[in-house]
């Protein structure tokens, strides 16, 4: 399988923002214009995610999202304060092909992954997980890596697939934001833990960084923000370096 | 003036936005379908799909799509999910009939990867046709983990994990496509072309 190569926007409306470490942002550009220049680039998906909508208990801002699909004729995954079935039904609307859940099941009704995808289909509901290590294990944070949840990131990734998730969404509070490289072990735990795609997110900082982790932890796809934001390389140089590295991408 | 291709926009689950403006992008006019009379005002049906089949054709139902459907005698295109319920059966939670324009059935994606099966992957056109024109071993978007089974009808297939599955299907004027065209780049924008100048 081809491994999908993603572009990621993390948004405070109106501007995308490069958070360091889930702390301290920095904006870095407009969503509609990043959007379309990642899918100029060749990007194989574009994963919005409005990352104060759930912290500041404040409704998604369905504009933003609406203008920004408007530029793009691949899929677009978009989330952030998701709640409710008809905060699913209006991204749906305003052009999201997927929508991420992730502080309102982990915290507050897990049962809403199994309604949600009886309604929309499992492929369409996506669950993103922010996990933080610990001495022996990980655990599911929220609200740009603030707030504790108590559940172990393994175990939850088992509940969420048989609950009906269609997509795991693995950002690290460790490694996000400072271009080191990924968590590969965690990575590699959580794509054998589960049978529904896995993409990876926080951490790249170098062509090499993205190649250890597809060739280690062999994820259906990696989510890029920080390299491109900052103009260090483009999507094309990235499926560039895979092809040549014997990793196949789509063209 | 230019054929008018009507989108079928039914239930809360719909994301008609992007097919519309994909059609817009390859020189086709657009008129949405909310209610069964507009079916005689368009040349040409998408039937999109976002959702589970049961959900969908339940609210297909509810809306009175389904009769209109059946007598449509000029070219529909279903995507996704939307050439599945061209089936006659479906087994996404539970056993559901399927709107029968097509003899086949839709069961879940079973390989050796991971599923549902999503990104970009090649098409293999297996039967001269319009639609496909052009488009062999183009790649296209999926995003699925049901696939529809049948014999016959097949105009291409895909390959995932060393599964072949039936990735467009033809039968006189009804096509069916698993990928998401208006998710493909520039390759999805020719196949609604091909669709347009059938």
């Amino acid at each position: 399988m081809k491994v999908r190569i993603i572009a990621k926007l993390d948004v405070k409306p109106p501007f995308v923002v490069k958070p360091v470490h889930f702390e301290g942002l920095r904006k870095v550009g407009i969503p509609t214009e990043l959007a379309k220049k990642y899918y100029k680039q060749g990007a194989d998906e574009l994963l919005y995610i409005d990352i104060v909508a759930s912290l500041y208990r404040r409704e998604i801002l369905f504009d933003e999202i609406e203008v920004t699909a408007n530029e793009l004729f691949i899929p677009f995954t978009v989330g952030g304060g998701v709640k409710t079935i008809d905060d699913f039904s209006k991204l749906f609307h305003c052009g999201a092909d997927k929508v991420v859940i992730n502080t309102f099941a982990v915290q507050e009704d897990p049962d809403i992954i199994n309604r949600a995808a009886e309604i929309f289909g499992n492929q369409a509901v996506v669950v993103n997980i922010e996990a933080k290590k610990w001495d022996d294990h990980w655990e599911c944070y929220t609200d740009c890596g603030r707030i504790q949840s108590g559940k172990n990131v393994l175990e939850w990734v088992e509940e969420v697939e048989s609950r009906g998730a269609g997509e795991i969404v693995l950002q690290s509070v460790d490694t996000d934001g400072r271009q080191r490289g990924f968590d590969v072990t965690l990575a590699k735990k959580v794509v054998d833990a589960v049978n529904i795609p896995v993409i990876i997110a926080s951490g790249a900082g170098s062509l090499e960084d993205i190649k250890t982790l597809i060739q280690e932890a062999k994820p259906s796809g990696v989510a890029i923000a920080g390299l491109l934001h900052y103009n260090k390389i483009t999507i094309a140089d990235i499926k560039k370096y895979l092809t040549e590295h014997g990793i196949e991408v789509s063209q | 003036m230019s054929d008018v291709i009507g989108i079928v926009n039914y239930g809360i689950t719909g994301n008609i936005h992007s097919i519309k403006k994909a059609i817009i992008k390859a020189g086709g006019d657009v008129l949405i379908i909310d209610e069964p009379s507009n079916f005689d005002n368009v040349d040409k049906i998408v039937l999109p799909g976002v959702g589970s089949f049961k959900n969908a054709m339940k609210e297909l139902k509810s809306d009175g799509f389904i009769e209109k459907l059946e007598n449509f005698n000029k070219p529909i295109l279903g995507i996704c999910l939307g050439m599945q319920i061209l089936s006659r059966i479906g087994f996404e939670y539970g056993e559901n009939k399927g709107i029968n324009l097509i003899n086949a059935e839709v069961k879940p994606v079973l390989c050796n990867g991971k599923v549902p099966h999503v990104g970009f992957n090649s098409i293999k056109v297996t039967a001269d046709n319009k639609l496909l024109f052009g488009l062999d071993n183009k790649e296209f978007y999926f995003m699925h983990s049901y696939e529809v089974i049948n014999y016959t009808n097949i105009i291409s297939l895909t390959e995932y994990s060393g599964h072949k599955f039936v990735s467009a299907i033809n039968k006189n004027n009804i096509y069916g496509v698993q990928f998401h065209p208006e998710k493909s780049r520039e390759a999805g924008i020719s196949l609604f072309k091909n669709f347009i100048e059938l």
